[in-house]
């Protein structure tokens, strides 16, 4: 008996991925001062999106499911341009993601928190 | 007035008695499913309360974890916990208002 | 490796730029000292002092973590390593009225630039306050993390 929708599941991803940026950002800008310190980043690597089923031929292929499977990984960042001491951190850019993030992981607590108390509330019957 | 025949209904809609049967056997599945789907109820619970305690204790010692995931764990087995109980709510309240009909 | 993994790691950037500033003060303060050290018998002036960051390696009880096959980031930070002395040669200065005055009449003053280390300060500064506010926006989503299901 599945409980928890997709829905909740994306959410959690999403979760944390948002505690992964938050980590990489404050070590972006705890290091704007280091020599030859390059700039890091998430990548989000939803590799399975609800939109794409597997068409399981035999019953020995394992089925897709849009459910698990997204994984982060902190990468240097490409494509940017070093200062004289080899430093690659914008801290215009840092600043600015860091509120992103913030205003992105409050969201999703929030919608998370909606989920979860409306499944409580059914649960109950309404009492 | 000639007798009405019913011949021709009752070729078109054959009264069996296939449907009992199968009414009685689907009491019996309908038994077992209960009680399985009651089984793999608890299973979840335990799961997930086993779950949010792996997770609390890691907070606890602070070791490798999100206390996004410790929450979220948390809430999740609480959910599961109240589910189970509603579901056995329900199964005494049937099982008592079937004990209260009078015979 | 905890959930106060950021948190640390803003705290170490917070200590490291105070130490610059405190390096920064130190200079400022010296920027006259012709009697620093002395350096066989003789005085020398006050030697302009640098510090240098470093990417601070995570803790063994980190590698062991990753080893153990824990993913998941270092507790990353910044760590001064070491505080240099500048080598740049001493300003001479010509004030033949001056006791310090050699043969020539020149006096040697410290190599401090008082102009640059005011640039430094208002960049330590400006670091200083940015780990300030990565720090608060650290906490307060760890604050709302904790109201999930209130």
């Amino acid at each position: 008996m599945k409980l928890f929708s997709n829905t909740i599941t994306t959410l959690e991803n999403a979760i944390n991925y948002s505690n992964q940026k938050q980590k990489v950002i404050a070590q972006n800008i705890a290091n704007v001062d280091t020599p030859n310190y390059k700039a890091k980043t998430v990548t989000f690597k939803d590799s399975l999106s609800s939109a794409m089923n597997a068409n399981v031929t035999n019953n020995k292929h394992i089925p897709f499911s849009a459910t698990n499977n997204a994984s982060t990984a902190v990468v240097t960042k490409n494509g940017v341009t070093y200062n004289n001491s080899g430093n690659s951190v914008d801290m215009e850019k840092e600043m600015t993601d860091l509120a992103t993030n913030q205003i992105y992981y409050n969201a999703l607590i929030d919608r998370i928190s909606g989920k979860f108390s409306s499944l409580e509330n059914v649960i109950r019957g309404g009492k | 007035m000639e007798p009405l025949s019913f011949s021709a209904v009752s070729s078109a809609l054959p009264l069996s008695n296939t449907t009992a049967n199968s009414k009685a056997t689907s009491v019996a599945n309908t038994q077992n499913s209960f009680a399985s789907f009651l089984k793999e109820s608890i299973n979840n619970v335990n799961q997930a309360q086993n779950e949010s305690d792996v997770l609390t204790n890691k907070l606890a010692r602070g070791e490798n974890v999100d206390l996004s995931q410790v929450m979220i764990a948390s809430q999740k087995a609480s959910i599961t916990m109240q589910t189970t109980l509603e579901i056995r709510n329900k199964a005494v309240e049937a099982y008592q208002e079937i004990m209260r009909m009078s015979v | 490796m905890t959930i106060f993994n950021s948190i640390n790691t803003t705290a170490s950037a917070l200590t490291a730029q105070r130490l610059r500033m405190d390096v920064i003060s130190s200079n400022m303060a010296n920027v006259d000292t012709t009697r620093g050290r002395l350096v066989n018998g003789e005085w020398e002036p006050y030697k302009r002092k640098q510090v240098v960051f470093q990417e601070q390696e995570g803790s063994f009880a980190s590698h062991l973590n990753t080893a153990r096959g824990n993913t998941s980031n270092q507790a990353g930070g910044v760590k001064v390593s070491r505080i240099v002395e500048d080598e740049t040669p001493f300003e001479m200065v010509y004030d033949p009225e001056n006791p310090e005055a050699d043969e020539t009449g020149y006096v040697r003053m410290p190599n401090v630039d008082p102009l640059r280390e005011m640039v430094d300060l208002m960049s330590a500064s400006r670091s200083y306050e940015a780990n300030v506010t990565v720090l608060n926006a650290s906490k307060s989503m760890l604050m709302k993390t904790l109201e999930i299901g209130k």
